[in-house]
């Protein structure tokens, strides 16, 4: 295959991105800066159009990956950029550009009059191109550029209201978390090439599927894992994104179901055959997914923020996918990924729907109840999506999870358990948020008779993700046939494959096991009901348990973020210790002081010689003394 | 006959003369001669394209007593180098054209072009000394005379300083060229002619020597302290040209001159150079984290640029010597146009500091976006131009000396939490109680076309380096272990 056999729709992905940001920055934005979304629009539509266009081609079996021209070269070594369009890859990318798109559409109506509209959107589709070329990149190098575009536009998103000082800390935050993971891909990606001298995804496959033991690869394995933890907020490093809900409510949706927490996952998708390679590594990937999972569960069913209590749920359910892949299951991690990302965005346009609705940046509990009636289609809408989160049959989120669940469940010990109380969890922080925010109203929350339905170009976006969100389900044999195109041309023997294609034939993702399935939605259902006696049987609750131990507890995340912030304390203060004491101070001082030195001996040396002529009357009585003395002697 | 090497440096020298000369007017002349330099190093850089194997011009002149000879030599390396000279003052040029200046101002910026093209030029270890030396008299006085309020003490450390390296390099090449007298009877200051087997056991010492004297200008840690002070109180275009190309005379020191006549000798240093060169990193982002004032930040995170640079140059493969080459013009571009663009704002509010400003991004939305731009190029974002050479050199250095290269990669993590900081006190806070933001207009269309010029090269150098890669690669083929 060569570049001109390449289909148009894979060129458009990126010419119709780039030329609508170029023609936006030079154009739009001094023209008719409040037009500036118009071509992004267009550009999202025929991005769309392309991706489902690449879809269908992979779905017939025309995957391709492709060298486009060579990005850098010295000596022996060489970095190709190219194009990989296979199932994995495009099942991601299909669902990233309709939820994408329909974030965008929705951003128009909720940008609307910002006084940063035109720099909003060109910010906002730079990040999607991020995440676009972030899915079809064929090698290390090229995935490692965009992984970092889409972490410097999630910055200029987060900060994106910079007058708020919350705003900025959060950037700032989500930022140097992200490179403290990008310090693991990046030292990955160097070790890839010092022990593989490529960087390509297929010939990295190939070479590991050779059987030769390779010394550096658990090393590898554990930096990219450690990247993925950054990406996907996942414990250690999980901390920045419930902060970085302080940007405007579209950036959250886009950052939680599309462009940027998926990339880690993705990441590990494209790395497992590398990281199955590892012994013990793909129980650690579940170890960190599970407790992710589980934690997380537990703390956003403590939080009064709307959108935080989305932020931790998403934590909570990219652990679930790190759980799935830990187990071997990329299918499930991916179709998981996938649906999460419908049922994500509506939730999070929901809240954003409130929150336009009450004028405010962020909603909180206290600021609403009994919105079921004043706000109906977004009360649908977040129905549909939450019983989708919640895994209520027959929405996506079932089957979704069902796969995870199933995973777990056929592992055994500590991890099945674990994910039978992430089910229950999410169920319950999910239903929580239902009926505090579309019941009541309880006597501690304010009234919310004014408030009124959002406008169509808000609502209407938010329906379809839902509906997305709740036909989901469908998408499982289409998405095991991605993936098996996928792994159909990973190379042979490659011990990675075997763990992926478990079961005989081509179904990979598990087939209903009816025991999981029911188990799960018991512990839906009891999720559900405990939400229900806390929240509606004794509608106090929640306000009542709150001071003292248990919410200091929840809200230091059980005292990571503690540690954390005086880590981070304690590293600004050695710096400011070097900075000012040693260098300044020490070392510049002793060279200071040195010259200062030589100055005062100088002028130790000048007094001696003042032209006086007595001095040296006396000068010349000592030096014939001395001559004298020698000459005697 | 036609001389190209001699006459890339004579057109600057002539420009000095014909500055000082021009009195009022010698910006114009200023502004004509560096295009011309310019578009000197363009015709002969494209004349000579490193297509195949080495690009090298000779000119060699007669010899003089003790075996000096005035020998020029240009491959792709000094070719580059020069081209990134030229390319900076015209810049400076252009960047200080409404500066309130008297003629010595321009007359020195041309003088120092002309020194700094004879240092990448010489291969005659007397001349390459005696440029090296020029260099510092033209900067003394850009610093001395139109620094701001602490210049006379900046110039006078930078003097010293940078002096006594240069001393130190003088004793070792008497050293080299006394020796090789003794032992073979001929008098030579030749690159290309001495060898180091002729010191026997002083090898070391004169290699010591050596680097010492390079390390200054780099400037490794703790041989950096003049660094700071120096680009604090020269003017926006003397820090562009310092960090610009004066800094880069060091790792060109060590390329051409060090590691060439002792390959075994820098190789047994490697643990000490490349430990100093990753500290150096390291050390750098610490000291420009606790910063507060915006030049003292950019001067800290030069050293941690260099690091990379010498990391990548030390660990003597391909990938490392190639890319620390190129990290030499990005660091060039990046550092210049922030140093550039710290000018502008001085010019605007004589301040610096990081809690005198506030709110820019609003009033001067222009300004924002080409500092936050060089800022994440800065600080290594892919598809940028830092980014391909932190990331050979690194590559590199991680085959030949794994756990420094390792160490200096903490380096690269840094970088964003002393430039973003920065960044946002300056651009996205809102405006304290005596913040000088309101004297600060936007950029005119003179600075802009300056910046626009700086960030598009960024931006080829991070998305097509192949071609840049290619020019410097044939020149630093011999130099791979």
């Amino acid at each position: 295959m060569t570049a001109a056999q390449v289909p148009l729709a894979a060129w458009l992905l990126f010419a119709a991105p780039v030329s609508a940001i170029l023609f936006g920055f030079f154009v739009m934005r001094r023209v008719k800066p409040e037009w500036t979304h118009l071509p992004i629009l267009l550009s999202c539509v025929i991005v769309t159009a392309a991706a489902f266009w690449l879809a269908a081609d992979v779905y017939t079996g025309h995957s391709f990956d492709l060298n486009l021209f060579r990005w850098a070269a010295a000596g022996a070594f060489g970095v190709d950029f190219g194009l990989r369009i296979d199932g994995p890859g495009v099942a991601v990318l299909a669902m990233v550009s309709l939820v994408g798109s329909l974030i965008h559409l929705y951003a128009a109506g909720y940008m609307k009059g910002d006084a940063a509209f035109g720099r909003f959107f060109l910010i906002f589709h730079l990040f999607f191109l991020a995440m676009i070329g972030l899915l079809t990149a064929n090698n290390y190098v090229q995935l490692y550029l965009f992984w970092e575009l889409v972490g410097v536009c999630s910055y200029l998103l987060v900060g994106f209201w910079f007058h708020k000082e919350s705003a900025r800390a959060a950037a700032l935050k989500a930022f140097i978390t992200n490179r403290i993971g990008d310090f693991g891909l990046l030292l990955a990606v160097l070790l890839i090439v010092l022990q593989f001298k490529v960087t390509h995804f297929h010939l990295l496959y190939l070479k590991a599927a050779s059987g030769v033991s390779f010394a550096l690869l658990p090393l590898i394995g554990v930096c990219l894992v450690w990247a993925a933890c950054a990406k996907s907020a996942q414990f250690p490093l999980y901390f920045w994104l419930p902060d970085a809900m302080e940007g405007p409510t579209p950036t959250s949706a886009l950052m939680h179901a599309a462009t940027m927490v998926t990339a880690g996952v993705f990441l590990l998708v494209r790395s497992w055959p590398l990281i199955a390679l590892v012994p013990g590594l793909p129980d650690l990937v579940a170890w960190i997914g599970g407790v992710t999972a589980l934690f997380a569960a537990i703390i956003a069913g403590t939080k009064k923020d709307l959108k935080r209590i989305l932020a931790y749920s998403t934590v909570s359910h990219l652990g679930l996918m790190m759980l799935a892949l830990g187990l071997g299951q990329v299918g499930a991690a991916l179709f998981h990924l996938v649906v999460h990302g419908f049922f994500k965005a509506a939730l999070f346009l929901c809240v954003g729907n409130i929150a336009h609705a009450l004028h405010q940046s962020t909603v909180n509990v206290d600021d609403v109840g009994g919105l079921h009636k004043s706000m109906r289609l977004t009360y649908l809408s977040f129905l549909l999506a939450a019983l989708s989160l919640a895994g209520v049959f027959p929405l996506g989120g079932f089957f979704s999870k069902d796969a995870i669940l199933d995973a777990a469940w056929h592992h055994g010990g500590p991890l099945a358990l674990m994910s039978m109380l992430v089910a229950a969890g999410s169920a319950f922080y999910i239903f929580r948020m239902l009926f505090l925010v579309f019941y009541g109203a309880r006597s501690q929350q304010k009234d919310a008779a004014h408030v009124h339905e959002a406008e169509p170009i808000l609502g209407i976006p938010v329906l379809f993700l839902a509906l997305g969100a709740a036909a989901a389900g469908l998408l499982k044999a289409p998405l095991e046939r991605f993936v098996v195109s996928g792994l159909r041309g990973l190379p042979s023997g490659l011990p990675g494959l075997n763990l992926v294609l478990n079961l005989p034939g081509e179904l990979f993702l598990p087939h209903l096991n009816w025991i999981v399935a029911g188990l799960g939605t018991l512990m839906a259902a009891l999720g559900a009901a405990t939400a229900w006696r806390l929240t509606m049987s004794d509608p106090g609750f929640d306000w009542r348990w709150r001071g003292g131990v248990a919410e200091a507890m929840f809200e230091s995340d059980f005292g990571w973020k503690i540690l954390i912030d005086r880590g981070a304390r304690a590293v600004s203060r050695v710096a400011d210790c070097i900075g000012r004491v040693l260098d300044k101070g020490c070392l510049d001082g002793l060279i200071e002081g040195m010259a200062g030195l030589t100055r005062a001996a100088g002028t130790l040396i000048a007094r001696s010689a003042q032209g006086r002529v007595n001095d040296y009357l006396w000068w010349m009585v000592i030096g014939t003394a001395l001559l004298l003395g020698r000459v005697l002697r | 006959m036609i001389l190209p090497l001699t006459t890339l440096w004579i057109v600057p020298l002539i420009g000095a003369a014909v500055c000082s000369m021009m009195g009022s007017r010698s910006k114009h002349a200023a502004l004509i001669f560096s295009a011309a330099f310019l578009a000197a190093v363009g015709i002969i850089g494209l004349l000579q394209r490193p297509t195949e194997g080495l690009l090298v011009i000779n000119e060699i002149g007669p010899a003089w007593a003790y075996g000096i000879s005035y020998r020029l030599s240009a491959d792709s390396l000094s070719i580059g180098l020069i081209g990134l000279t030229a390319f900076l003052n015209l810049i400076c040029v252009i960047a200080s054209w409404e500066l309130e200046v008297s003629a010595g101002y321009w007359a020195c910026f041309m003088a120092l072009s002309a020194a700094l093209t004879g240092v990448f030029l010489a291969r005659d270890l007397f001349f390459f000394y005696i440029f090296w030396e020029a260099t510092l008299v033209p900067m003394f006085f850009i610093i001395g005379l139109w620094g701001s309020s602490n210049r006379l003490h900046a110039a006078v450390k930078f003097f010293l300083f940078t002096f006594l390296g240069s001393v130190l390099m003088l004793l070792a090449l008497l050293a080299l060229v006394s020796a090789h007298h003794r032992a073979t009877g001929v008098w030579t200051w030749d690159l290309a002619v001495l060898d180091a087997g002729t010191l026997g056991s002083a090898a070391p010492l004169v290699f010591w020597g050596l680097v010492l004297g390079f390390a200054v200008k780099i400037p490794m840690v703790p041989l950096h302290t003049w660094l700071p002070d120096a680009h604090t109180e020269a003017p926006a275009a003397g820090s562009v040209m310092l960090a610009g190309v004066m800094l880069k005379m060091g790792v060109y020191g060590l390329l051409r001159v060090a590691l060439p006549l002792f390959p075994i000798l820098s190789w047994d240093a490697l643990p000490i150079l490349g430990g100093l060169a990753a500290f150096s990193t390291i050390y750098g982002a610490l000291c420009a984290m606790a910063q507060t004032d915006l030049k003292r930040m950019i001067a800290y995170s030069s050293i941690a640029h260099l690091g990379f640079c010498l990391l990548g140059v030390l660990s003597r493969t391909s990938q490392g010597l190639t890319g620390g080459a190129l990290q030499l013009v990005n660091h060039g571009l990046t550092t210049g146009a922030l140093f550039l663009m710290v000018g502008f704002l001085y010019e605007r509010s004589h301040k610096r500091g990081l809690s005198d400003f506030g709110d820019l991004a609003s009033r001067a939305p222009y300004l924002a976006f080409f500092f936050g731009f060089s800022t994440l190029a800065s600080i290594g974002l892919p598809g940028l131009n830092g980014f391909v050479g932190e990331f050979l050199s690194l590559s590199g250095a991680l085959s030949a000396l794994p756990v420094l290269a390792f160490a200096g990669m903490f380096g690269v993590t840094l970088a964003a939490a002393y430039a973003l900081p920065a960044f946002q006190a300056v651009f996205w806070a809102p405006a304290g109680s005596g913040s000088v933001s309101a004297k600060v207009t936007d950029l005119n269309y003179r600075e802009r076309a300056v910046l626009w010029t700086l960030s598009g090269l960024m931006l080829w150098i991070g998305l097509a380096p192949r071609p840049w890669l290619a020019w410097f690669e044939p020149a630093l083929r011999g130099l791979v272990r």
